[in-house]
């Protein structure tokens, strides 16, 4: 089986088209990162979390007015894997002070007598903790952002180094306000927590895997082609590579919706960000990272021509 | 190419027997644990054989299903259900707790809350806030760290202050510490089953408790202060007297009775314990007819006198070795769970002594049981009739450490001393210690621990130490004993010196004890998560099934598109599994959901590099190669590309370990293995066997590739 024969598709010629059209998302991606309120998982906040079974559905305006009634305000609740269970959270409650969670259960037991209310489980983090673990975070996330432009620097040049970088730092960006954005429209129950944390640093792995695989042909094709145009040499690598990357591609991609549709509510979301994440992460091997390198090797190209031609006029 | 065939072979068979032996521990524990279960489900059907079937069990089972056990997969606790907590020393109720009751005043409370709102907010060292306020608030009143806390030794201002600060860091130092060993106590009274307890920095603790869902239940296990009490040693004739009467009464009132109480005993600890000490005192007897002197490391079991045939009162008079043995068994069905032996004082040298007739030497006893027969012990010590047959007052405590010796079959056994102990009048507890310091003695250089009492409790000391010249004074935490050094001399001043550590680390263990009772460390959950053993089990089902799934789906994929090089890359992958796994086995790794997550991850790296060297091999075939070189040039160039893409994931997974907690490690664990797994079944286990696979002479291997180029192919 074959899905492509010898391809000569001009990826390079649409290139900045989809500059611009990754320009325009991402611009929408910053604002709703800067500007839409995060839905920080208690892991970085603090608070208390409890999953809770009923024998039937419930109304959860109907949980949440009981939960008020009982002395506990501001609760967040929402439905969690099936639709007789429910995930509750009071943020930035001191862990020590009150028992929040016992607080929580006795009312719903008073609330609901006819009903066999029972605790599935229960997060409680303290606010310090929770600062430290989304400190931490941040330095993971950048410290490993670091440790792949060294390496990919030191195995190929300084510019794919970059180039692999930009790639990155769009899928990330791209990624997380695609899933705040469905965060926002309520069709994911997202919050950033540890598992989201996990999800974008997968992609950050995937994403880099799918560039070094790119750039290692254009490598070779420059060994092999030497003094060919850097233009068709990108092209001619994205052209060999592209069965490679859709192969790859689609394997993942069906195993990641495969898992969005069957692994469970703690594991959906993950699911569902790596599989943007993979979708972004393909597109930006293409039309990011090689189209940066283009137009670094182009740039450098050109002036040294007009200084070739500057130096034979004198 | 014979050579190069059999090479192929090892390459391929070596990884899959690896594997094979790794993941064996956990086929075999889970198949056990079903069989346990089965006998269980017998035992409690049916209640008057219970003890026996289960014995039956750990007979049969029992090691194996141990050995299993340590070698196998351990699931996380998001997968089977328990509770995890974070603890961490509350600093600023321990300064507050330290400072004496009676001189604290409006300015004291002053700073205390003041330190209180900062710390909330910073992340700076909470002593640190302490003092700076303390500098700020209570310095310009004419107030000095002197004035609230009494732990300086010296007079001169400066000094002092310089010194209470150091107490002050020290005592936050060991809180943590403290509380570990409390909650180690614990843990193990409580039953909760393979906990783990990990210190995390130097101020927090993670605990582990599978199976544990109850808040109030750990609470407990965290909250509530020690218990630090000094009581006597009587280990005399008295005691081993009432022992003779407690192997009477239960031989009298049959065997039920101790199989009764003790099958209330969590099943999973009654261990082959009976069979072990028949057999055990059948070989001591032996041992002792034939006069081998070398046995001294077999304690735990029952003696025979040796003067059998001379003494013809005696009842074992006329019997066989074996048949005496099983007499003595059936007569002391008490004294044959621990050893006892003798010495006229502390001094001189025990030796162990039997039940067979009621005479004791007058002097000390020493006893010793096995954990197993510990737990028994206890359990018999609950009941009334039995703990009223021991002198008045009295009560059995057990180490808190054990001394690990061999068994008869070289394995590695835990043994308790044990104490019979009692109150003092009035009673002295923990409260008296003002501090107590590990150090080393001066003459002799072996470490020691230094104990301080308040005014009140050095004239208690002093009496009781006076009266006790000789005897054994034990200092038991929760129940345990920890120590239980001889009185040498009347103790006044309040000052003791306590000998006989092994090295610098029981020491400061011993410290941290005494101090427990001075300084009660508190701490406070900083941390708490609970999974519901159903939310467990919907985790594993689902995450199981999905991972299933998704396996299934590309290994069809693979070998619709590649033919029979996806069933090449299809056996790396399984094989690329089982060696996950097996190594996450090996080295303890633990399997989380996000672990599976990561192992979903992997089987799409391993795929990847798979898709890369057979798109090569196609394109070097397209390009008019034989099928050898094809194949050598595909796996060569696919090279550097499969392992720049693997190295730089591995990189994030190494940040991601090293900085990521709990669940992420999981993840970042798995990740790492998993990469690991991927650059040697992609590269060379894949490249044996598509050599393997190829036909000797021939020039064809279906990768999947057009008809046409295979006729091109194989013209050339």
């Amino acid at each position: 089986m074959q899905f492509f024969k010898e391809t000569n598709i001009d990826f390079i010629k649409s290139r900045f088209f989809f500059f611009v059209l990754s320009c325009i998302s991402l611009g929408i991606g910053i604002l709703l990162i800067l500007f839409s309120e995060i839905n920080f998982g208690i892991d970085f906040v603090g608070g208390t979390e409890i999953q809770v079974a009923f024998n039937q559905p419930v109304q959860i305006d109907d949980i949440r007015s009981n939960i008020e009634k009982g002395g506990i305000g501001d609760a967040e609740i929402k439905t969690f894997g099936k639709n007789n269970q429910y995930l509750i959270r009071v943020k930035e409650n001191n862990t020590n002070d009150s028992k929040i969670s016992t607080q929580i259960m006795s009312v719903l037991q008073k609330s609901y007598p006819g009903e066999n209310v029972t605790k599935l489980g229960e997060n409680s983090i303290g606010p310090k903790v929770g600062k430290e673990m989304r400190n931490s975070a941040i330095i993971a996330v950048l410290l490993s952002i670091i440790a792949i432009t060294l390496y990919i620097a030191f195995r190929f040049e300084f510019v794919y180094g970059l180039g692999a970088i930009i790639g990155l730092v769009h899928d990330v960006l791209f990624t997380v306000g695609f899933v705040l954005f469905m965060g926002q429209i309520g069709v994911l129950n997202v919050q950033f927590d540890q598992t989201m944390l996990a999800a974008i640093l997968t992609v950050i792995g995937y994403s880099i895997n799918d560039t070094v695989v790119i750039f290692d042909r254009i490598r070779e094709n420059n060994e092999i082609h030497k003094g060919l145009e850097i233009k068709k040499i990108i092209n001619l690598s994205l052209n060999e590579t592209l069965s490679r990357t859709v192969n790859t591609g689609l394997s993942v991609i069906l195993v990641l919706t495969i898992m969005v549709f069957t692994a469970g509510p703690v594991l959906q979301n993950f699911a569902f960000t790596m599989l943007v994440g993979v979708i972004v992460g393909t597109y930006s091997s293409i039309y990011i990272s090689s189209s940066y390198v283009i137009y670094v090797v182009d740039k450098k190209l050109r002036k040294d021509r007009a200084h070739e031609l500057a130096l034979k006029r004198k | 190419m014979k050579k190069r065939s059999i090479s192929n072979i090892l390459i391929v068979i070596l990884p899959i027997i690896l594997s094979a032996v790794l993941l064996y521990p956990t086929y075999r524990a889970t198949q056990l644990e079903k069989v346990e279960k089965e006998y269980f489900q017998r035992a409690s059907s049916n209640s008057a054989d219970s003890m026996k079937i289960m014995d039956n069990f750990y007979k049969l089972h029992g090691e194996d299903l141990e050995s299993a056990k340590k070698g196998r997969l351990k699931l996380g606790l998001d997968l089977r259900g328990g509770m995890y907590v974070t603890l961490e020393a509350d600093v600023l109720k321990l300064v507050e707790e330290s400072a004496n009751e009676e001189s604290k005043d409006e300015i004291f409370a002053q700073v205390i809350e003041k330190t209180k709102q900062q710390t909330e907010m910073s992340d700076a060292n909470t002593i640190d806030i302490f003092l700076k306020n303390f500098d700020e608030i209570a310095r310009p009143k004419k107030k000095y760290l002197s004035d609230y806390f009494d732990f300086n030794t010296s007079d001169d201002l400066a000094k002092a202050e310089e010194q209470i600060q150091d107490k002050l860091r020290e005592n936050e130092a060991e809180a943590i510490d403290q509380a570990i060993e409390v909650i180690r106590n614990r843990v193990d009274k409580y039953g909760i089953s393979e906990p783990t307890i990990q210190k995390q920095g130097s101020r927090r603790v993670v605990l582990e408790l599978p199976g544990v869902q109850d808040e109030n239940q750990m609470l407990s296990l965290v909250k509530t202060t020690a218990r630090l009490e000094f009581k006597s040693v009587n280990n005399d004739q008295a005691l081993v007297k009432s022992f003779f009467k407690i192997d009477q009464f239960l031989a009298s009132g049959g065997k039920d009775f101790i199989d009764n109480e003790l099958s209330k005993v969590d099943s999973s600890n009654v261990q082959k314990d009976t069979a072990n000490v028949a057999s055990k005192a059948i070989g001591d007897k032996k041992a002792n007819s034939k006069s081998d002197a070398s046995n001294n490391t077999k304690i735990d079991s029952a003696k025979l006198t040796e003067n059998k045939t001379a003494d013809t009162a005696n009842p074992y008079a006329n019997l066989s070795n074996e048949e005496a043995a099983k007499k003595y068994m059936k007569d002391h069905p008490f004294t044959i769970m621990f050893s006892s032996r003798y010495s006229q004082d502390n001094k001189s040298q025990a030796q162990e002594i039997d039940y067979s007739r009621d005479i004791f030497p007058e002097g000390t006893y020493h006893f010793m049981a096995s954990e197993d027969n510990m737990k028994k012990i206890l359990v018999l010590m609950k009941r009334p009739e039995i703990k009223n047959l021991l002198p008045e007052g009295s009560n059995l405590f057990f180490d808190a450490k054990p001394m690990v010796l061999k068994d008869n079959n070289g394995k590695d056994v835990n043994y308790y001393n044990f104490y019979a102990c009692k109150d003092f009048q009035p009673k002295l507890t923990g409260e008296v210690i003002t501090d107590a310091i590990a150090t080393y003695n001066q003459t002799n250089n072996q470490p020691v621990v230094n104990m301080v009492m308040n005014s009140d409790g050095a004239e208690r000391w002093s009496k009781i130490t006076g009266a006790n010249i000789g005897n054994r004074i034990a200092v038991i935490l929760d129940d345990q004993v920890y120590t239980a050094p001889v009185v040498q001399s009347k103790i006044t001043g309040g000052s003791s010196e306590i000998t006989g550590m092994e090295n610098a680390d029981e020491a400061k263990l011993l410290k941290i004890v005494l101090k427990s009772g001075a300084l009660k460390a508190p701490v406070q959950a900083a941390e708490v998560r609970v999974v519901g053993p159903s939310l467990g089990e919907d985790s594993i089902n689902s995450g199981l099934k999905s991972s299933i799934i998704s396996f299934f789906v590309v290994i069809l994929f693979m070998i619709i598109y590649y033919a029979m090089g996806g069933v090449v890359a299809d056996i790396a992958l399984f094989v690329n599994l089982g060696l996950l796994l097996g190594f996450m086995a090996a080295f303890d790794g633990t399997l989380t959901l996000p672990g599976i997550a990561g192992i979903i991850l992997t089987i799409g790296m391993a795929v990847d590099s798979n898709v890369l060297i057979f798109e090569r091999i196609r394109e070097e075939l397209h390009k008019g190669r034989n099928l050898q070189s094809a194949v050598d040039e595909g796996f060569s160039k696919a090279l550097t590309a499969i392992i720049d893409s693997n190295l730089t994931t591995f990189i994030t997974g190494v940040i991601l370990y090293f900085f990521g907690t709990g669940p992420i490690q999981g993840f970042a664990m798995t990740l790492m293995m998993g990469i690991l797994a991927t650059l040697f079944t992609a590269t060379i286990l894949s490249k044996a066997l598509v050599r393997l696979f190829i036909k000797p002479g021939s020039n064809y291997f279906n990768f999947g590739q057009p008809k046409e180029e295979v006729a091109t192919s194989n013209v050339k």
